[in-house]
């Protein structure tokens, strides 16, 4: 039998060549060797690669004798039986090597497929020497992160705004559109955190009020809306500009959250600027001509005099007025008590405190707390209280019993009347032997020295010892008099003394805030001139002039540069403006701050 | 001698110029005297409560930034049409430079250095991104065509390919008589692409488990202790390999050099594209929750 073994190659310009050689032998071997039947330059072959055989007119066989196995139709194997008139492709290395039968012949064309080298394939040499391929492409990435981010982060968000619309209260978890918040919440609005809708309820429609009135039901106007809106001053061309802008982009002004701004961090909610007080109260007067306030921007530079309210009118129904500290008003407490005297570090009652320093913790002279004493929240001071802040020096005893003193009722001016009048009556004089007995005496020995003098003379004069007492009590260097205004008698014979109303003024300042609590570090004399003070209708309240020592503008460079917010609120109350609230928190209660939500403090 | 001025070119200019002092820097001056009027502004103007995007003066920067940034991207347009003049290529290119740099002053003072985990923190940072890989690409423009052009010594890329193609056919030949398992470490060096490799390879120019260098140390395992007899076939094949070697070095820092200069847009691009759909993501946020 035969072999017809054709060599096909191919040019540079893809022209096949073939070279037929035949061979006229029962067996050959394909390999890498030169001696091979069928040599095959290839690296991947083995010298002596495989062996094919004839067996009859039809069939050969294929041996692998190198020990490498090869490709028949692409199965890899030792050995194979091929039927040459059917035909078959063998694969060695890089070659393929078609069998086929022609005129009585094995034909085998052995075509080299595979290129010689990875780098002798074709190349692209544009994409080859650049990163195409190693990355993904521009476009493709372009197209791919810009939908993802419209989808993540514009998509998804809008539809959990839509699915939640009309809905009360969402549930506790991420939503979403929580990626939209510009930052976090303060801690009162922290529980509102997760639901965007509490406040933003509409789309495309600027936080309005009735969102903030939702829960905070009890919020008072500062003042009736539409003299607000004629207290504010003309804005600016900038200002002007700035408000048509915002009425083109439908953010109407004089909403909570102007000045409530929120999404400013964590921790308590930011202290309104003093920009939206002195929007208003910077020239109120010209535009409000019916105020009765006065113009205030900067406290260090444009503040009014403090303005406390008086007690212009004393006794049982006082009047009040609001005069400035620049007049030097007096107040008629009610109370004659002349600081000066008390606080002197001579003369009596700097002894007199020396001698009770063990009982009362005095010093050397009184000190102010040695009478005054403060409010359980250290802001103002309680009343000054007889029995417990003066009584010590300032006795009321008349009468020792059993080792008790019998003290005057304070405050009871007919107890007082009453007491004395039973001091004198209620033990009558010792009756004499010489009155006892049976033994019968003659009568009208009455007079002074005689038997009956000792007796009724002593029981006659009881009453009137007692209206001397009282009179004594109420005049002039008597116990009540010292201290109070006392209004005499209508007549001499009627008994009604009365003492005129103390009244003690707890906060003279209504529309400020002032705690002392705050201002600790400094002495009392240092804003308060009692030791110069003589008088008791002195007010010793502190002028503006004082708290600028320290205090200025918030710009100002004091000490404590200070917002209106600092000491008035927008909303007035009774309580501490927020800001001071907010210092007190942070200086006392800064670990255990744990503010209740809304509805929590709707529950209690 | 006088000079005399060359027609349709303008005053001044040379043609060496690169984008980056055109014009004397006519850009850079722009954006730096841009840059400073808004930091002065930002530190004159007293917002209240306090700066952020939410303020009159962060609307009007916002509106600038997002108005710079898309007039930014049309470079990717308008570099497909080359005209000289004012508004050349060049010019524009120079001040896509210096604006684009700008844009950090403008974004954070947008910001008012207020960032968080939100989708006006990804545009920003998006943005950052942008700008640095921008900042990166202008580097290595600076930098790398000096390297670049070294490392090729006047070959074309095609002729370090042919080289390499040449090589392979000859150690291909002077492989034939080898035992099958040196023909093996050979095939291996052959079958290896000199184009392989992932992204990684490419910036960084190292190939461990490199087949030539292996295919080498393995010959020459066997040659070492025996004469050079200049008959053994081994001999030239492990020289073939060390030519091989040599040229793969040659074209490996071609294509590192080329990478580093390419591989900034594909980030540069398609992060500018991310950044647009973020930044309507936060525009159009901000006034849905308003």
């Amino acid at each position: 039998m035969t072999f017809l073994i054709r060599h096909i190659s191919t040019t540079a310009d893809g022209r096949k060549i073939v070279r037929p050689t035949e061979i006229a032998r029962d067996s050959i071997t394909v390999g890498r060797a030169a001696e091979n039947g069928i040599h095959l330059p290839d690296l991947a072959v083995t010298p002596e690669h495989a062996r094919i055989e004839i067996v009859d007119n039809r069939r050969i066989t294929v041996v692998a004798t190198g020990g490498l196995p090869f490709e028949v139709d692409g199965r890899s194997v030792q050995r194979a039986d091929i039927d040459s008139m059917k035909g078959a492709e063998l694969r060695i290395g890089g070659h393929r090597l078609t069998v086929g039968q022609e005129d009585g012949k094995v034909t085998i064309a052995v075509e080299r497929v595979e290129a010689l080298s990875e780098a002798s394939e074709d190349k692209d040499e544009a994409r080859a020497f650049s990163l195409r391929g190693k990355l993904p492409g521009k476009r493709v990435s372009a197209w791919g992160f810009a939908i993802l981010v419209l989808l993540a982060f514009l998509a998804v968000p809008i539809w959990s705004y839509a699915s939640y619309k009309n809905v009360k209260e969402r549930p506790e978890r991420f939503h979403a559109d929580e990626s939209w918040s510009s930052g976090p919440l303060s801690l009162a609005h922290k529980s509102l955190e997760g639901d965007c809708q509490a406040c933003h309820t509409q789309a495309f429609v600027a936080v309005r009020d009735t969102a903030c009135i939702a829960c905070h039901t009890d919020v008072h106007d500062h003042a009736d809306p539409a003299r607000l809106m004629q207290a504010k001053g003309e804005p600016g061309i900038g200002g002007a500009l700035l408000t048509g802008v915002a009425a083109m982009f439908n953010r109407p002004e004089g909403r909570c959250v102007d000045c409530h701004t929120e999404h400013e961090g964590a921790g308590p909610m930011q202290p309104t600027a003093d920009k939206f007080c002195t929007s208003c109260h910077d020239g109120l007067n010209a535009r409000l001509t019916d105020a009765t306030i006065e113009d205030a921007t900067d406290f260090g530079k444009a503040h009014p005099q403090f303005r406390p309210a008086i007690m212009t009118v004393p006794g049982a129904h006082p009047k009040f007025q609001r005069i400035s500290l620049d007049r030097k008003p007096t107040e008629d407490s009610g109370l004659k008590f002349p600081h000066k005297l008390h606080l002197s570090r001579t003369g009596g009652v700097a002894r007199m405190a020396q001698t009770m320093k063990a009982d009362h913790g005095f010093g050397d002279a009184l000190a102010c707390k040695d009478c005054h004493t403060p409010t359980a929240d250290g802001v103002r001071f309680q009343p000054v209280n007889m029995e417990k802040d003066c009584a010590m020096c300032h006795s009321l005893a008349f009468e020792e019993i059993g080792g008790t003193l019998r003290t005057l009722r304070h405050g009871e001016p007919e107890q007082v009347i009453a007491d004395l009048r039973a001091y004198y009556r209620s033990t009558g004089p010792s009756h004499p032997i010489a009155l006892g007995g049976m033994a019968r005496r003659r009568p009208g020995q009455y007079a002074q020295g005689q038997l009956y003098h000792a007796y009724f003379g002593a029981a006659a004069e009881r009453p009137a010892l007692a209206g001397d007492a009282i009179r004594a009590v109420f005049s002039k260097g008597g116990a009540c008099y010292d201290c109070h205004v006392i209004a005499p008698p209508p007549s001499p014979i009627s008994d009604n003394w009365r003492v005129l109303p103390v009244h003690q003024t707890m906060r003279y300042m209504h529309k400020g805030w002032f705690s002392h609590d705050a201002h600790k570090t400094e002495t009392c004399e240092s804003c308060h001139a009692a030791p110069k003070s003589d008088r008791a209708s002195d007010l010793l309240l502190p002028g503006i002039e004082t708290c600028r020592t320290c205090h200025g503008g918030p710009k100002a460079k004091a000490d404590i540069p200070s917002g209106c917010a600092l000491c008035h609120s927008y909303h007035a109350d009774e309580g501490a403006p927020w800001v001071a609230k907010q210092g007190v928190a942070g200086q006392k209660i800064t670990m255990n701050f744990q503010p209740m939500s809304v509805q929590a403090i709707d529950k209690h | 001698m006088a000079t005399r001025a060359t027609p349709g070119r303008v005053k001044g200019e040379t043609l060496h110029d690169g984008f980056l002092r055109h014009r004397n820097f006519r850009w850079l001056k722009a954006a730096l005297i841009l840059s400073f009027v808004i930091i002065l502004g930002y530190a004159l103007i007293d917002v209240e409560p306090r700066h952020n995007g939410g303020s009159w003066y962060g609307y009007a920067l916002g509106t600038i930034g997002a108005l710079l940034i898309l007039w930014l991207t049309v470079l990717g347009v308008r570099k497909r049409a080359m005209t000289p003049g004012r508004w050349s290529l060049k010019a524009w290119t120079s001040a896509h430079v210096y604006l684009g740099l700008s844009l950090i002053v403008i974004a954070t003072l947008h910001a008012g250095f207020q960032f968080g985990w939100n989708v006006h923190t990804l545009a920003y940072g998006l943005m950052m991104l942008v700008i640095l890989s921008g900042m990166f690409g202008i580097f290595v423009y600076a930098t790398l065509p000096v390297a670049l052009s070294n490392n090729r010594e006047e070959m074309t890329q095609s002729q370090m390919l042919d080289a390499i193609r040449a090589i392979d056919r000859q150690l291909h030949d002077a492989a034939q008589p080898l035992v099958h398992a040196q023909a093996a470490l050979v095939q291996a060096c052959l079958d290896d692409d000199p184009f392989g490799g992932g992204i990684v390879r490419r910036l960084s120019g190292r190939y461990p488990g490199c087949a030539t260098r292996l295919a080498q140390s393995e010959i020459r395992r066997v040659t070492a202790l025996r004469p050079d007899t200049g008959v053994d076939p081994l001999e030239r094949v492990d020289a073939l390999l060390e030519r091989k070697e040599a040229m793969l070095a040659r074209l490996r820092r071609h294509l590192q050099l080329k990478a580093l200069l390419e591989v900034w847009l594909y980030i540069h691009v398609p992060v500018t594209f991310a950044l647009i759909a973020a930044l309507s993501a936060h525009i159009i946020s901000v006034f849905f929750y308003w």
